[in-house]
């Protein structure tokens, strides 16, 4: 049992060990080609939907992205006001949308078995990179809003700032992890009992699971932006 | 079957680990709920608040039980299957 070899396993959650190809030094593989999938589907989505904008929507593309960014605008703004929140919500929006397009990415037939096709969430590396992104901006956003008073909730308590500031700095690193972690936990654990699954009872259950999963997706897309979105209205808020 | 023997005590320990944070999440996250459809019928125009304040609960305790499951898979050295 390799056990005890903590950070190799590590290496074996967060980075996939079959390269497609190689770009000079750096591998490609499966969730990095599924990744430029979706982003390429995503721009094109976006270019494709705002070719002809108009104030009152003549299209029904124009209609359908602006029902998009309405709901994602909605729900950035329950957590701070229209102004930061129109500021935040391109990164926090398209925070959202690529984790729910990659974690429904799983349910398309072919996900993990044609070559090429992984679910990036399904990898502990794409959340983890997701969640350190998250994780800076904040800092930047808090730095922005408030300069070097950002970092002031480290000493609050004057008297007891060695302690604070260490928890401070403790409960910064580990946001990311535990955003990151919940994702793909999440995923991965969806799609290693589907593959389990469909190995040994092919029929009715897996549908029952991938609905699950489903939902699933949805809610950790959700949670993900929603922490971050609150992350980003701590560090900002105008006191 | 050679399996189940192969894996001792470690998978014995990983199956009581795995029970033990399923039955801490299901109690806890029952509480949230039933707190949360309590506040629900107390003011039922709040619902929506509720719903996404419930949900973001539901996932933090969510989140502990597969910090389990991902530990087990870390300390077994594989993630993708047998060995």
């Amino acid at each position: 049992m390799a056990g005890t070899d903590l950070l190799g396993n590590f290496a074996i959650l967060a980075t996939e060990p079959d390269a497609r190809f190689w770009l000079g030094p750096i591998p490609v593989s499966d969730a990095v080609i599924t990744m430029w999938v979706i982003m390429a589907v995503m721009i094109l989505a976006s270019l494709l939907l705002t070719r002809r904008l108009e104030r009152i929507p003549a299209s029904r593309g124009q209609a359908l992205a602006e029902v998009v960014v309405e709901g994602l605008l909605g729900l950035v703004s329950q957590q701070m006001d229209g102004q930061r929140a129109r500021r935040y919500v391109p990164l926090l929006g398209t925070v959202f949308l690529f984790i729910l397009i990659s974690n429904f990415s799983g349910m398309l037939p072919g996900a993990g078995m044609l070559p090429g096709f992984l679910p990036p969430t399904s990898v502990w590396g794409v959340t983890l990179g997701l969640a350190v992104v998250i994780a800076v901006s904040v800092q930047i956003f808090g730095i922005q809003t408030k300069g070097l008073a950002h970092f002031r909730h480290l000493f609050q308590p004057l008297f007891l700032a060695p302690i604070m500031f260490i928890l401070g700095i403790v409960e910064e690193l580990v946001r990311p992890f535990s955003l990151s972690v919940r994702l793909f936990a999440n995923v991965y654990a969806g799609e290693t009992l589907l593959s389990r699954l469909l190995e040994s009872i092919p029929y009715g259950l897996p549908l029952l699971i991938m609905g699950l999963e489903l939902i699933l997706g949805a809610i950790q897309a959700l949670i993900f932006t929603l922490l971050s979105t609150l992350y980003i209205a701590s560090a900002t808020a105008e006191d | 079957m050679e399996a189940i023997g192969a894996l001792g005590l470690f998978g014995a320990l990983a199956v009581i680990a795995i029970a033990a944070a399923a039955i801490g999440s299901a109690t806890s996250q029952s509480r949230a709920a039933v707190a949360a459809f309590d506040a629900l019928w107390r003011q039922p125009e709040a619902g929506g608040t509720i719903q996404t304040s419930l949900i973001l609960t539901l996932a933090f305790m969510e989140a502990l039980t597969l910090f389990v499951f991902l530990l087990i898979f870390m300390l077994s050295g594989t993630i993708a299957g047998a060995s």
